[in-house]
């Protein structure tokens, strides 16, 4: 068995550990020594302002100062209330608004605001369209051009046998480059997805 | 009977053959003491028939007052007060005192056990099961007014179905004896088994109350399921006519599992109560032994398309159309970034939801969203049923909407 030294790059005075055991070398090199009295002084630090006890407020009071986490979705949004509901009125407290929700920004930088702007004749081009020449207009491209969503495409007409057909193949020859790992990935990640909806 | 009883202690220094008393009684004295389901009663009474008999060999007329045990299905009445067992569980689980020990003796015999409907506890759990759902669906429907009707349907299963009340029959102590019979222990379960290997699924569900059974690919719609199915959503079986039935002294091959068998014991306790206590009493141990079982509503809920379906509702109710906006962010360029994305209607938040991605954070803030629509729950929550009591305010109607989402 070949034993091999290892020499360090680093200068020989900064491990401390490979010096013959001195006390004094070793206390002063050490950045600092733990013992019980400076780990506790260490951890003593000043308790958060909300802890203390206020300067206007002189009897006992609780502290409720809750960690973050997600709200319950046992504490209906106000919103979902009916009318006749007496906690409408106690929510309508300035101090539960969310004043700032103008100025988030949204997760989508397009609108989803639907616009119903088609009518009876573009959706008839449409089909026309998909029927005549469906691997030129698929359905990304004819919501670009009818400036609407690729799924009101697909409510509104279906591709033709030949299409699917084609697509099917198209799709089985990418997969069958796949190896195991971006399979099992793609599986994964549609099970993450699946997660999702039962809020695990 | 004391100079007896040193002659059964004496036995051991005695031989084999020294001992009186014939061979097949001795057998039969050996083999009760072995079978640990059989009632200790029983024990002594037959151990004192082996010694009786080795002095005087005439047969005694205890003999004769026993025998019939043997030939019993099920335990007979008069044995309810002589088990331990019995009156133990009877404390146990606090039971009211005007519940005779002989009840809960027959709540505990099966109809696969005792197919005499006198003496088995299918009445009684008939009784006891349509409490217990009745109590259970008033008070998820009262309680939480818009839940869809899967998770109604799956939170009746959590509450009473037949593998809680099997995990209760557990709970609760209760023993099952290995085979039923007229010797065995009332305080012990009994019900013929299934024999081992047999396939419980092998057949499919036939002779149900829904038309069209036969036609497995035949989609079952969710609310043809309130109509035909039972209260869990389940296919019911079919009454049958009192003409077609087996006649009771036929036996019947077919056992029930151990879970059948636990289940219609508990609605059979729940029914004798209310049969002999009276509803108050009913309602307080319905109360204490299944409402008091914590079921997390919130975990039933499996949502495939959140966002679409709170656009829906939104739509519905006539709120401005949802818009998901970043609350708070962070390593958005990392490895692993954290979004927390609510979704506002107006000025109101209705959701909030964190995740690694933009999608997985909306997505899981809509399902927040969601169940907040759905686990509404009114504020003094009364039962249909609470009226039954003393001197109840006039009733107040409870909270009626639309409910559930249908896209």
């Amino acid at each position: 068995m070949a034993t091999s030294l290892v020499v360090p790059k680093r200068p020989f005075l900064a491990l401390p550990f490979l010096l013959p055991s001195c006390d004094s070398v070793a206390m002063e090199l050490r950045r600092h020594q733990s013992s019980y009295r400076r780990t506790k002084q260490r951890l003593r630090v000043r308790p958060d302002a909300s802890f203390g006890v206020s300067s206007t407020q002189f009897q006992d009071h609780i502290v409720h100062n809750p960690p973050s986490s997600a709200p319950s979705v046992f504490h209906t949004p106000v919103k979902f209330l009916p009318p006749d509901d007496a906690r409408r009125s106690l929510h309508t407290d300035p101090l539960f608004k969310h004043t700032n929700s103008e100025v988030l920004p949204t997760v989508f930088k397009t609108s989803t605001e639907k616009k119903y702007h088609l009518n009876k004749s573009d959706i008839e081009e449409i089909r026309k369209l998909r029927l005549s020449d469906p691997m030129t207009w698929s359905r990304w491209k004819l919501a670009k051009r009818f400036e609407c969503s690729p799924m009101f495409i697909a409510m509104v007409c279906e591709a033709s046998p030949q299409k699917k057909e084609i697509q099917k193949q198209v799709l089985e020859a990418v997969q069958s480059r796949w190896g195991p790992k971006r399979r099992m990935a793609r599986e994964d990640r549609q099970l993450r997805k699946e997660s999702w909806g039962r809020d695990e | 009977m004391k100079r007896l009883q040193l002659q059964r202690w004496s036995s051991s220094v005695l031989s084999p053959r020294a001992r009186t008393g014939g061979r097949l009684q001795q057998h039969l004295y050996y083999s009760l003491r072995r079978q640990s389901t059989a009632s200790p009663a029983l024990q002594v009474e037959s151990e004192q028939l082996v010694d009786e008999s080795s002095l005087n060999s005439s047969i005694p007329s205890s003999h004769i007052r026993q025998q019939p045990k043997y030939i019993l299905p099920s335990p007979p009445v008069e044995a309810a007060r002589e088990s331990a067992k019995l009156a133990a569980l009877h404390a146990r689980l606090y039971l009211p005192s005007r519940l005779p020990l002989e009840t809960l003796a027959r709540a505990l015999v099966d109809p696969s056990a005792d197919s005499n409907s006198n003496f088995n506890n299918e009445s009684l759990a008939t009784l006891g099961h349509d409490l217990l759902t009745y109590y259970t669906s008033e008070h998820l429907l009262c309680t939480y007014p818009r839940l869809p009707l899967t998770v109604i349907f799956a939170a009746m299963y959590a509450y009473v179905g037949p593998k809680t009340l099997a995990t209760m029959t557990r709970e609760w102590g209760v023993e099952m004896a290995a085979v039923p019979g007229g010797e065995v222990d009332p305080g012990l379960l009994q019900f013929q088994r299934v024999a081992p290997g047999t396939d419980l699924d092998a057949e499919p569900v036939s002779n149900t109350t829904r038309p069209n059974d036969s036609r497995m690919s035949w989609r079952k719609s969710m609310t043809s399921r309130i109509v035909y199915d039972n209260e869990f959503g389940d296919p019911s079986k079919a009454p049958v006519e009192p003409s077609q039935q087996p006649t009771p002294g036929a036996q019947s091959t077919q056992g029930v599992t151990a879970e059948q068998a636990s289940a219609t014991f508990v609605r059979a306790v729940m029914g004798s109560i209310y049969l002999h206590a009276g509803r108050p009493a009913a309602k307080r141990f319905f109360e204490q032994h299944f409402l008091s079982r914590h079921l997390n509503i919130s975990d039933l809920f499996n949502f495939s398309q959140p966002a679409r379906d709170l656009s829906r509702l939104c739509a519905r109710e006539n709120f401005e159309p949802p818009v998901a906006k970043i609350i708070s962010e962070t390593g958005r360029k990392s490895r692993h970034p954290v979004f927390v994305v609510g979704i506002y209607s107006g000025q109101d938040k209705l959701g909030e939801g964190a995740g690694a991605s933009l999608l997985e954070a909306r997505s899981r803030a809509a399902v927040a969203a969601l169940k907040g629509w759905y686990l509404y729950s009114p504020l003094n929550v009364r039962v249909p049923s609470s009226m039954e009591d003393e001197g109840a305010a006039a009733w107040k109607p409870v909270h009626v909407d639309l409910g559930e989402v249908i896209v």
